[in-house]
């Protein structure tokens, strides 16, 4: 235990000290506050442009935005912030194999399994807390413009957004443990992501897929029920556990 | 007691046999000196000794308990300095003496309190500044003090002088000299004068294979030479001695190397000197070298 937590500790001093913690708190933070920005600017925007709309036979009418105008726009931009977090935490592993810097701790008699799993605990919180400021500030702003009332399964859409997140993060935690560089962990994971996507194209499994979680925005407007989304996020959880007993296991059989 | 002991151990990489079937024990509280040229297989045994890589057969004990590939258990005896540390470069030296001293199972003030003594001991006390300004050489005896952290009873080091210079190279072996005092160490290397400075023991890998191994003083009598060195007073005396040891092999304008073949030949030799009166500045039996060995052990 006294490993444990001395290895989740290092971590997360690396993540203030390396700068990402304040880093991925600001880009939330900041494309929290976009969404409801934007939607308070989209009337002055249409008006300036409604000239040259009109040229091209287009009338801009009146404009009324509210909360639901601003939710449009957070589950447009959300894959933004979310490939942001990827990007800034897709070397948590392999950063340290290239560095070496694991060999020192492995042979102090570090068990392996404590690596990942204080990875794994670091990711999660990191996201937890990023993403819920991220919605947070998103619903603060809209609840003071607006009435978020107007949007109907906000939470829950959020926390399928959050699941789909979990799920992403244990991917790359697990082809962190395979690849050897950042961009191996990025494509590996950009890989299982696009082959999930598209059989939830081709296929009536959609329903099972994690990309399901992707459209869990349209709720809001009342398309499609909460029940759709069920299956998506225990197949997400589920699979994240594999994902991460996966990269344990793999990982005890790695040279280093 | 042998600390460590390695039996029969071989490893492959693809087709390319490194190690095959080499055993040896490294006795407690003896500095072994593990030698062989770039490429010979020394890390990957250290890899397989810190179990950190997979061998093809053979059996490892470290303290009398196996290693095995993935685990850990053994790794509580040993402490590791790699050919070139890599540490979290965000981190203090302390703390991150104080990350492994809590990796190893120490509390926090026993941490610290080990932390300040190891430092004093590479001469790193105060030093305030994070390891990303560190010089190479700060780095290597830093790296000393974290192998040190848990008091191991074998410390490894991989090739801990290769890329330093000389002055760096020599802080770090008196450093280790110092180490000895309280722990077995494997050093391995292919600066032989670093060997002859500071190993008791030795063994010598080439070819996949251990071709020599023990007491260093014990091989180097063994190999004794029966190279001489003559200086002549004048250049008539050296020229009288060439006419009767044409082998011999004029080294400076008034030197003489001469291998003799027995040690009679080489009172022979005094005693033509004395009949012909000639008086030599010094003559002197030159002593095998480490590096003559290993060029012996080689074939070159």
């Amino acid at each position: 235990m006294k490993q444990l937590v001395a290895f989740i500790q290092k971590e997360w001093l690396e993540q203030i000290r390396s700068g990402k913690l304040f880093m991925v708190v600001i880009i939330f933070t900041l494309f929290g506050i976009m969404n409801p920005a934007m939607a308070k600017l989209t009337p002055w925007m249409m008006e300036i442009a409604s000239e040259s709309l009109a040229d091209s036979g287009i009338v801009v009418t009146e404009i009324t935005v509210d909360a639901m105008t601003s939710w449009t726009q957070y589950y447009k931009n959300i894959t933004m912030p979310l490939i942001v977090f990827l990007l800034m935490f897709s070397g948590i592993l392999t950063v340290e194999y290239q560095k070496k810097t694991l060999i020192n701790m492995v042979t102090k008699g570090l068990s392996r399994w404590k690596i990942i799993l204080s990875k794994t605990s670091t990711l999660l919180l990191l996201w937890t807390l990023v993403y819920w400021l991220h919605y947070g500030v998103t619903y603060g702003y809209n609840a003071y413009f607006w009435d978020n009332g107007i949007a109907k399964n906000i939470g829950f859409a959020a926390f399928c957004i959050y699941i789909l997140g979990v799920w992403l993060l244990s991917l790359v935690l697990f082809v962190s443990v395979l690849a050897s560089s950042s961009a191996g962990v990025l494509l590996g994971t950009a890989a299982v992501f696009g082959i999930c996507y598209f059989i939830g194209m081709l296929t009536k499994i959609k329903e099972y897929l994690p990309t399901q979680l992707m459209n869990a925005g349209e709720l809001l407007g009342g398309i499609g029920n909460i029940d759709g989304y069920y299956w998506a996020i225990v197949v997400c959880m589920v699979w994240a556990v594999l994902n991460i007993g996966g990269a344990v296991l793999l990982f005890n059989r790695k040279n280093f | 007691m042998d600390i460590l002991t390695l039996d029969k151990v071989s490893k492959s990489f693809g087709a390319k046999r490194i190690l095959n079937e080499i055993s040896f024990s490294v006795p407690q509280g003896s500095i072994f000196g593990f030698i062989g040229q770039n490429g010979a297989g020394k890390t990957t045994t250290m890899k397989m000794i810190l179990g950190l890589l997979k061998k093809d057969q053979g059996e490892i004990y470290v303290a009398g308990e196996k290693v095995s590939f993935g685990q850990n258990v053994t790794n509580q005896y040993i402490g590791y300095l790699p050919d070139v540390p890599e540490f979290y470069e965000y981190m203090t030296p302390f703390e991150y003496l104080i990350l492994c001293g809590k990796i190893t199972g120490m509390s926090k003030n026993v941490a610290a309190e080990r932390a300040k003594e190891l430092l004093e001991k590479v001469g790193l006390l105060g030093e305030k500044r994070r390891i990303r300004g560190f010089s190479r050489g700060m780095k290597q005896r830093l790296g000393v003090a974290q192998a040190l952290m848990n008091r191991p009873k074998l410390l490894i080091c991989d090739e801990p002088t290769s890329a330093l210079d000389p002055l760096g190279r020599k802080e770090l072996l008196d450093i280790l000299v110092q180490a000895k005092k309280e722990t077995t160490i494997l050093f391995s290397t292919h600066i032989l004068s670093d060997v002859e400075r500071i190993c008791d023991q030795i063994a010598f890998l080439h070819g996949g294979e251990l071709v020599l191994q023990g007491n260093l003083e014990e091989i180097k009598s063994k190999h004794v030479s029966n190279d001489l060195e003559i200086e002549f007073q004048n250049r008539n005396d050296m020229q009288e001695f060439l006419a009767q040891y044409e082998d011999g092999e004029e080294f400076s304008s008034m030197g003489v190397r001469y291998e003799a073949k027995t040690e009679k030949e080489m009172l022979c030799m005094m005693q033509y000197m004395w009949e012909r009166n000639i008086c030599p500045q010094k003559i002197e039996r030159l002593e095998a070298s480490l590096e003559d060995l290993f060029m012996e052990v080689v074939g070159r």
